[in-house]
């Protein structure tokens, strides 16, 4: 019995330490985005919301569609620059 | 941000819509908004939905990459502006005036 608990208590250590292992390369940085959508794709339909001073207001893609091109617009934070 | 307002006037002339997105709270972008000057919406992607589905998430800001879409009336994306091209949306501009746009 008191075999097979330590035996245990390495199968722990030694998982303990693959899984430390593993870590640095979980934590690498992906830099490409390769399911952003492409020129001739349909943009895919979003309703959001902005607050416009009193109340907030809904805005659907859809909604522009047969009537006004839309722009969208991605940054990163308020309160940056561009 | 800036930039699409200093160009607005042309923008809608062309029959386009502007709309910034951030994952900002609708009240933080409305007074992002205020401060530079901005009049069109800053629409809120909370919780970063939109922007995982436009392929534009950054894991590492935790954040969107800056990405400016030209989206037609038929709903299909005309330009793209990624990253640093994406400060000068003059290339927009210039989409949005295309004559086969204004059909």
């Amino acid at each position: 019995m008191k075999h097979r608990s330590s035996r245990i208590l390495a199968a722990g250590v030694l998982l303990a330490g693959v899984v430390a292992a593993a870590d640095p390369a979980s934590a690498q940085i992906k830099k490409e985005t390769p399911n952003m959508p492409k020129v001739g794709d349909t943009a895919p339909d979003f309703t959001l919301k902005y607050f416009d001073g009193s109340d907030l207001k809904e805005v659907k893609l859809s909604d522009y569609r047969g009537k006004k091109n839309v722009v969208l617009a991605f940054y990163i934070f308020a309160f940056t620059g561009g | 941000m800036q930039a699409f307002q200093q160009q607005l006037k042309t923008l809608e002339a062309a029959d386009t819509r502007v709309l910034g997105v951030s994952m900002d709270s609708a009240f933080a972008n409305k007074a992002f908004a205020d401060q530079i000057g901005v009049t069109f919406p800053l629409l809120s992607d909370w919780g970063g939905k939109v922007t995982r589905e436009y392929g534009i998430y950054l894991d590492q800001y935790q954040a969107a990459r800056r990405v400016n879409f030209l989206i037609g009336k038929d709903g299909k994306i005309m330009e793209e502006q990624v990253d640093r091209d994406a400060i000068d949306p003059t290339k927009i501009v210039d989409a949005c005036q295309r004559p086969k746009l204004k059909n």
